[in-house]
């Protein structure tokens, strides 16, 4: 594919062009990975497809092997790996909490003491999610203003 | 310091000179007052640090290489004190059947355990809450800044 980069003057409007022969699982990435970009994650919910801000997503959840996304209503699943939305979502303020799940800090509520050296993240949604003593210090990190 | 931040650090403080004191006149009294009739001697400075290891081996129940859920925990937690009642009973009292027939005595140790186990897991919990704290402030600031 060869890749072509314009450089425009201010009064057009920026936009991204892909001509392909055919739309690809690969295409499918890159297109997922512009939306991302802009802020917008495509997740699946009873067949349709939807385009979800990633400021109304709660957190990112991988169950046997399938990632989800939970807005406060709705759960959608994405196609894209916990690890690649990681990547991806770290400056969109998403921290990994555990194992499996990377939570929006812009959704919580409250931080409360669960046991065993725990966290629970109180959501404003008001679920209630368990933050692993392991990624207790990247929260605090990130709290504090640095990336993690 | 907050006040409550100040008591834990106090608290914590205490414990940790509780047991390095006693530890310590463990060791000079062996080593300067040797040869006191047992029962009287600096050995009885041991008795503590024996029964805060004793009570201590139970927290491997506690180990997990994947996360717990709180059911989980609980039950971790409540066979934590039966295995941290059976292990400090066996230490106390050991092969002493006379000991063992004066139920009144085995009843006061066995809540004394209890409220020790209390006791220590309310200032696991206060240290926790006042962490939690600590954070939740932090996440305000940096949701509004």
């Amino acid at each position: 594919m060869v890749l072509k980069l314009l450089k425009i003057k201010k009064e057009e409007p920026e936009q991204i062009e892909i001509r392909c022969h055919e739309v690809t699982d690969r295409v499918r990435e890159i297109v997922t990975f512009i939306k991302t970009r802009q802020g917008q994650l495509t997740g699946v919910q009873d067949g349709n497809q939807y385009e979800i801000p990633v400021t109304d997503i709660c957190y990112v959840e991988a169950v046997d092997n399938r990632v989800f996304l939970y807005t406060g209503q709705q759960v959608y699943e994405t196609r894209q790996k916990l690890y690649e939305l990681e990547e991806v979502l770290r400056e969109k303020y998403f921290l990994r909490i555990s194992k499996s799940m990377l939570l929006n800090l812009m959704k919580i509520k409250a931080i409360k003491p669960a046991l065993n050296g725990r966290f629970m993240a109180i959501l404003q949604s008001g679920e209630e999610i368990i933050i692993s003593r392991k990624y207790v210090p990247a929260l605090k990190e990130m709290l504090k203003g640095g990336v993690c | 310091m907050h006040g409550k931040e100040f008591l834990m650090d106090t608290l914590r403080t205490f414990f940790a000179i509780s047991t390095l004191s006693t530890i310590a006149i463990l060791v000079l009294g062996l080593m300067f007052v040797p040869g006191q009739p047992i029962g009287q001697g600096y050995e009885a400075f041991a008795t503590p640090l024996i029964f805060g290891l004793v009570g201590s081996v139970p927290n491997l129940v506690m180990y997990s290489k994947r996360e717990l859920s709180v059911k989980e925990l609980l039950i971790r937690k409540v066979v934590q004190l039966i295995l941290v009642e059976v292990l400090v009973l066996y230490t106390a009292f050991g092969d002493a059947k006379d000991m063992w027939d004066d139920y009144t005595l085995i009843a006061a140790v066995a809540v004394s355990i209890f409220l020790i186990y209390l006791i220590v897991t309310a200032i696991s919990w206060c240290q926790n809450y006042l962490e939690a704290k600590r954070l939740t402030e932090d996440l305000m600031k940096f949701q509004n800044r």
